[in-house]
């Protein structure tokens, strides 16, 4: 075996120019490929986690006609039973209670919708890291009266600063329409604009004082250790209460997992188109180099190699020149990625358009252990299966065809 | 027979012809008599259209492919008019592919490779490869090779025909000297002269049948 491993190996550098160039497109190749690979995850898992640990969380519990009614009165029933629970949940880091309504705001310039969150700002702290978008102010501070924080997208509309006052309007549980003026304490700015031009947050007792009741929680948001628990602690949230609706982090934001799935299809095309691409290099090469040595392989079958092993020895050939080439690939992939990964892929220059889009511009770029591995694995069998056909043209190779006689 | 549907070349016609162990025989004849043809029906590397071909009592036209060159591996040593050594390997890498295809522990084929290259006059040259060595020196690693196997008979198809006078000479006193000390049977086509005087039986062959069969030396 050593031998024939000599044998391919030296095969491969008897035209150095050619397998140089085989090789030079494989270490590109894939080291472009998987750098692509790991920043479209990073962007994927940076918007998922984004999304989870500032707004979402894993899971969420409403009444069974909220999301759809959007009615003051359909709140969370037993909401003390329902904490008491989670507090026994091994998976379960926090939660946070939140009262909301949609409205109107209206400013000295302008009005417009808006969707009210009354929150408990020191559990909400706990829950989601929504309070670090802020840019401008406090998280909801007691210094004023019906302190209010809004996105920065909706200040540039309205012409907001810190200091002014609003007013907001929305619908009581009595039915009543009720507007109360709120004071801006501070101004943030989240990943998505849109969010930022259609959400407002309050002090929930504020809230609740205005909607007609104390207490009034109309959903809860569950912070788990890690988003695989979700479905499961879901599950047993909806076995153990009735009267309420737990929802994962997938069925609350039904386009984001669409988005993973299509992303999850993107990167199984440039993979695909990546693979192809190597697939014909390799059988080309192989083909190439197999054409010039049919009279030194009909001389080895002569005098007594057998098919099987000059069949193993092409594949061996083809196999050994790209896994140096998927090796030094991966290797130039994993120390960029490894370096973007701490310092980012900066997309300024897209900045406005991606947070349109509700994407953050700085991406760092992430892959795991077992997507190099399963890579390599992928694109040795590429190098194995475009292989085959040569092999196959070597074996028939009658030695008397390729050596003329016994020449 | 070649091209049976289209244009029937018979390449051979009735040969009857046996050789013996220890013989040094060269195959003579114009281009085109089947020389050629007669040397790879020896060698397995080519089948009777009708006949057969026997060695040690086995018929070696009826075997398989893979048996075919199962059985050339151990049995028959081939040294070609141009060389055909791998130009990857060096003189003894080469010499001990053959034991290496026939599964020999390392040690002995390490010994057996660099005694048969001493004994062939290139005990200096073991690490050389092809394009290193002169004409002469490869078809003299290229015989080396031939005999590592331990073949039945040896096979050489113009072995000369490529090499200047002083190679060629060479090259015939060392295969000269097995058959004369190790009774290494060697058969040979050629055209060449040199060759042909060294020879202990000469079968001269003429549009596909034996012409003439002369043992020069008993």
């Amino acid at each position: 075996m050593k031998m024939i491993f000599t044998i391919a190996w030296r095969n491969i550098w008897r035209r150095p120019a050619r397998s140089g160039v085989l090789l030079a497109s494989i270490i590109i190749g894939l080291w472009a490929g998987v750098v692509a690979v790991g920043t479209m995850n990073g962007m994927m898992n940076q918007r998922v986690n984004y999304l989870i640990d500032s707004e979402i969380t894993h899971l969420q519990i409403h009444h069974p006609e909220f999301l759809t009614e959007r009615r003051p009165s359909d709140m969370i029933p037993n909401v003390e039973e329902i904490r008491a629970f989670l507090r026994t949940q091994p998976e379960v880091v926090s939660y946070s209670t939140r009262s909301l309504s949609d409205g109107m705001l209206q400013s000295a310039v302008k009005a417009s919708g808006v969707r009210i969150r009354g929150i408990d700002p020191e559990l909400e702290q706990q829950t989601t890291t929504f309070y670090r978008n802020m840019v401008e102010g406090e998280y909801l501070s007691d210094t004023f009266r019906n302190p209010v924080i809004v996105g920065q997208a909706m200040a540039n509309d309205h012409h907001l600063r810190l200091g002014d006052r609003i007013v907001l309007t929305f619908e009581g549980l009595n039915g009543q329409l009720t507007s109360t003026a709120f004071n801006i304490v501070g101004i943030f700015r989240s990943a998505s604009s849109d969010f930022d031009t259609f959400n407002v947050f309050v002090h929930s007792d504020d809230m609740n004082r205005y909607l007609g009741a104390e207490g009034i929680v109309h959903e809860m948001a569950v912070l788990l250790t890690h988003a695989d628990f979700s479905s499961e602690v879901t599950t047993r949230l909806n076995e153990q209460f009735s009267g309420i609706e737990a929802q994962t982090w997938q069925e609350l934001s039904p386009e984001l997992s669409t988005i993973v799935e299509l992303s999850g299809l993107m990167l199984f095309i440039i993979t695909l188109v990546i693979m192809a691409a190597l697939a014909f290099g390799i059988l080309n090469t192989m083909l190439m180099a197999l054409f010039e040595r049919m009279r030194e392989i009909g001389m080895l079958i002569s005098i007594g190699m057998s098919r099987k092993k000059v069949f193993s020895m092409i594949l061996l050939e083809s196999l050994l020149l790209t896994l140096v080439g998927a090796l030094l690939g991966l290797l130039l992939a994993w120390l960029s990625i490894s370096y973007l990964s701490v310092n980012g892929v900066n997309f300024g220059m897209f900045a406005e358009g991606i947070a349109e889009l509700g994407w953050d511009h700085i991406v760092f770029p992430v892959l795991t252990s077992a997507e190099y591995v399963s890579i390599l694995v992928l694109v040795a069998s590429v190098s194995l299966l475009s292989a085959v056909y040569p092999a196959f043209k070597a074996i028939r190779i009658h030695p008397l065809e390729a050596s003329k006689g016994l020449t | 027979m070649y091209n049976p549907d289209t244009v029937p070349v018979h390449a051979l016609k009735d040969v009857h012809v046996s050789f013996e162990k220890g013989e040094f025989t060269s195959i003579v004849g114009p281009s085109g008599s089947g020389k050629t043809t007669l040397l790879n029906m020896l060698g397995g590397l080519d089948k009777p259209t009708s006949g057969s071909v026997e060695i040690d009592g086995m018929d070696i036209s009826k075997l398989k492919d893979s048996a075919l060159i199962d059985f050339r591996l151990k049995h028959i040593g081939f040294v070609f008019q141009h060389y055909n050594l791998i130009p990857v390997f060096t003189a003894l890498e080469n010499v001990a592919f053959i034991m290496l295809l026939q599964n020999r522990p390392k040690e002995e084929m390490n010994a057996r490779a660099t005694s048969l290259l001493e004994m062939v006059g290139l005990g200096e040259r073991l690490e050389a490869r092809p394009a290193q060595m002169s004409g002469g020196q490869q078809q003299r690693v290229a015989v080396a090779r031939a005999l590592a196997s331990e073949p039945k008979f040896i096979l050489a198809d113009e072995p000369t025909a490529n090499l200047d006078s002083e190679s060629a000479m060479n090259l015939l006193d060392i295969m000269e000297k097995m058959n004369r000390e190790q009774d290494v049977t060697f058969i040979f086509s050629t055209h060449d002269q040199r060759v042909i005087d060294r020879a202990k039986r000469v079968i001269k062959m003429v549009d596909g049948s034996i012409a003439e069969d002369v043992t020069i030396q008993a």
